[in-house]
């Protein structure tokens, strides 16, 4: 076989050579062998290539660190083509005394704050939305959990000397724009700007960002919705008020009030998603596995964003009795808990559901919280097996 | 003389090209080893239709097929994101509007089946990797 595999190499990159392009090649193999070869992500779902929207299978959300190859990516237009670590440069103006441009070396050299966050897409969940929504269609795993490193967001900010008119800052990525789509945008207010946590991160489990992940650098908004923390960050704005454009308005908001399933949410009743709700996942058994009677091991993870999980609730009846979970021994503020929960099972057909409780007193509800956009699902999580 | 050796020669590497594509294509179907094969009914184009054309050169100059194939939606919402998509600069002639919402939300709505997607080339299954640890 790994002949055959040197050979295939050496093909394509004759291919290549002649002007093939890298996606046509995958293509080349998705369409024989049902899988597609992407250098450094491993056995993810592909919900998108161009542009790269990949996520992570709940099978693999069993490591309280996800390898760097199993954690999810999501883009929103096209990577920036060119990227190389000399020519990098991070501007930091608007509300400041003195507007400053950075080069990657001089960004190293500010202290560095390392926090593990675990980073979840807004949209994790959206294909569960009935009715269905429009957007990528993410199942459970547009979530996983790094070590994030990097000089803190408010030591970058004092060398700009921040005015005391600054209430908001705003990040903008190196993103490929296409067509007329509006450049990727987002602000955070200065609270969360100022917090010790927030990073200007330059590495993910001790190595460099890997391009997917935002070379050379990428804001990390701990606890936040994957999109506060921008990928490819070029620019950083000091605002007197939340920056204005598509990213912040419409997308990324949540109904002041939950409707009914279905039912149009008027703009001025939406406020934009900050912080992650409390969630549970089972990353094993599987959903729809048959399985021999015996001890079976319930396992997954949950998170709540800034808050801390204090209790898994385990149930094997479909909900109506729940147990408390085992809590892994890894923890840290924003990072999810590992879980899991021994179970005798004997043989029969089961509904195993998954609750998480915060420090807040949140809790997963047991059907999800509708919205035009599908954002923030967090459904109690089940999943259907058979003992036999 | 010389000129037929070159035209053999010619001809030898022309057919040495023809024969490393042929064996490229008999390899691709047989690697890698340990994949699945592509899901029942897997699809990665548009489907045919009177619009799949105006579809193609819309839609896909900016995102691939696979974004628009992984939709469930209604007419009314195919017709919020088709107007989305022409403000972010798809050209749509505004003749072909309707036709194309038609096409968009006939073949993909929500009573359709669900996409089944491909996964990326797993090192565990290649071996490429013996199964990478967890980093700690």
């Amino acid at each position: 076989m790994d002949s055959r595999r040197n050979f295939l190499k050496q093909m394509s990159g004759a291919a290549l050579a002649v002007g093939a392009t890298p996606s046509l090649l995958a293509w080349a193999h998705a369409a024989q062998s049902g899988s597609i070869d992407l250098p450094g992500e491993d056995g993810l779902i592909v919900r998108s290539l161009r542009f790269v929207d990949l996520e992570t299978p709940v099978e693999y959300l069993n490591t309280w660190l996800t390898p760097v190859p199993h954690f999810f990516v999501r883009n929103h237009m096209h990577e920036p083509s060119e990227l190389n670590a000399e020519d990098w440069r991070l501007t930091v103006g608007g509300e400041v005394e003195k507007p400053i441009t950075l080069t990657l070396a001089e960004l190293s050299k500010l202290e560095s704050h390392s926090l593990v966050n675990t980073l979840e897409c807004a949209g994790n969940g959206r294909s569960l939305h009935r009715p269905q929504v429009p957007g990528i269609q993410w199942g459970k795993g547009a979530v996983s959990t790094a070590r994030f490193s990097g000089p803190r967001l408010r030591d970058v900010l004092q060398r700009a000397n921040m005015k005391l008119t600054g209430k908001h800052v705003s990040f903008r990525g190196l993103d490929d724009i296409p067509g007329k789509v509006p450049p990727f945008i987002r602000s955070v207010p200065i609270e969360k700007a100022l917090d010790a946590d927030t990073l200007v991160a330059t590495h993910m489990n001790g190595a460099p960002l890997s391009k997917h992940h935002g070379f050379p650098a990428r804001a990390l908004v701990p606890g936040w919705i994957g999109a506060a923390s921008c990928k490819w960050l070029t620019e950083i704005k000091v605002l007197e008020s939340e920056f204005v454009g598509n990213f912040m308005n419409p997308a990324y908001r949540f109904p002041n009030q939950p409707g009914k399933p279905g039912e149009a949410v008027k703009p001025e009743d939406t406020h934009p998603l900050t912080a992650l709700n409390v969630k549970s996942v089972i990353s094993g058994p599987l959903d729809g596995t048959s399985l021999r009677s015996g001890r079976v091991a319930v396992r997954g993870a949950a998170w709540a964003g800034e808050a801390d999980i204090v209790k898994v609730e385990v149930s094997t009846d479909g909900g109506a009795n729940g147990t408390a979970a085992g809590l892994g021994h890894d923890h840290a503020h924003y990072a999810w808990r590992l879980w899991s929960y021994e179970w005798r099972a004997k043989s029969g057909a089961y509904t195993i559901r998954s609750r998480a409780i915060d420090s807040q007193g949140r809790t997963q509800p047991a059907t999800p919280v509708w919205n035009p956009s599908g954002y923030l699902y967090n459904a109690a999580d089940q999943v259907t097996i058979h003992v036999a | 003389m010389l000129h037929s050796i070159v035209k053999a020669s010619i001809v030898a590497a022309l057919i040495a090209v023809a024969a490393a594509l042929w064996a490229q294509e008999q390899q691709l179907q047989i690697i890698p080893g340990g994949q699945n094969p592509p899901p029942v009914g897997f699809k990665d184009d548009l489907p045919p239709g009177a619009m799949r054309g105006k579809a193609t050169t819309c839609c896909l100059e900016c995102h691939e097929a696979r974004i628009i194939l992984q939709q469930r939606l209604n007419k009314a919402a195919w017709t919020k994101e088709v107007d989305k998509m022409i403000k972010w600069g798809a050209v749509v002639e505004a003749s072909d509007r309707d036709a194309l919402i038609d096409y968009l939300s006939t073949n993909f709505s929500p009573d359709q089946p669900p996409y089944e997607p491909l996964r990326t080339t797993s090192d565990k299954a290649s071996g490429k990797n013996g199964g990478k640890k967890n980093p700690k």
